[in-house]
């Protein structure tokens, strides 16, 4: 039993919730992306989190017998297929024959309140290292 | 090795990092759709055998959230902060143990 493995739990949780926040980041920066490489407007992307073992090189037989404890990883960004919203511009370059363009389907709003959980996540993972980095440190008082 | 009290004492310290590692697992998975929030029985865990392997259960009668998710950060910063201090609290008592086998080691040197 280690502790130190705990230390790669919480740091699957910060990597996890930063490519969350990269992902949120990204559709709030394209809310008015009208044009990407695959054609058509921006789509709103997301994440799917899922539990996985934390990569620890010195994982010992005791966490096996105990179903080792679990991190986190990004299973699969999804991408909203949900019909783009139509704006009435006719002046657009990208409008069609009718003067709609196709704008992304994002709601700030709803990005903005996933990115501030995505944050006080990372900072949950940030308090649980910093606890058992404590427990080291006092383990390892009891030699001096 | 030094005695009984210091086997206790090491064994709690076990339980507390495994503890705190399912803790560290929990806050890790706070987001995960469909995770169970899991747990040790800590009281049973400690009268039993040292040496044995810990009976891991999920926790029930935790609010679960539309995805199937009942981690609450709330119970899990608690005992995050709980079992360091108790971390703490054993350590400085392993502490004292030690230091006096010290004392008696060093009784011969001042003499």
């Amino acid at each position: 039993m280690s502790l130190f493995s705990v230390l790669s739990i919480g740091a699957s949780g910060m990597a996890a919730q930063r490519t969350r926040a990269e992902i949120l980041v990204e559709n709030l920066a394209n809310a008015e992306t009208t044009r990407t490489p695959e054609g058509g407007p921006y789509r709103r992307k997301d994440v799917v989190f899922e539990s996985a073992p934390a990569e620890s090189p010195f994982a010992s037989l005791l966490d096996n017998q105990m179903q080792a404890p679990e991190g986190v990883s990004v299973s699969q960004v999804i991408t909203d297929t949900s019909a783009p919203e139509r704006r009435y511009l006719p002046g657009h370059p990208d409008a069609d024959a009718n003067g709609y363009v196709a704008f992304p389907r994002i709601n700030p709003a709803e990005d903005m309140v996933d990115l501030m959980d995505a944050a006080r996540s990372y900072e949950a993972n940030i308090a649980s290292i910093g606890a058992v980095k404590d427990m080291i440190e006092r383990s390892l008082d009891l030699l001096r | 090795m030094l005695d009984p009290v210091a086997g206790k004492l090491e064994h709690y310290m076990d339980l507390l990092s495994i503890r705190q590692k399912l803790v560290a697992s929990n806050i890790a998975n706070a987001d995960t759709p469909g995770y169970q929030t899991r747990d040790i029985d800590f009281q049973s865990e400690y009268l039993t055998e040292i040496g044995e392997t810990p009976q891991v259960r999920e926790v029930s009668g935790l609010p679960v959230k539309n995805d199937g998710n009942n981690v609450s950060l709330d119970r899990e910063s608690r005992l995050l902060a709980e079992n360091d201090l108790r971390f703490q609290v054993a350590s400085s008592l392993l502490h004292s143990q030690i230091h006096q086998v010290q004392l008696a080691i060093d009784v011969d040197k001042a003499s």
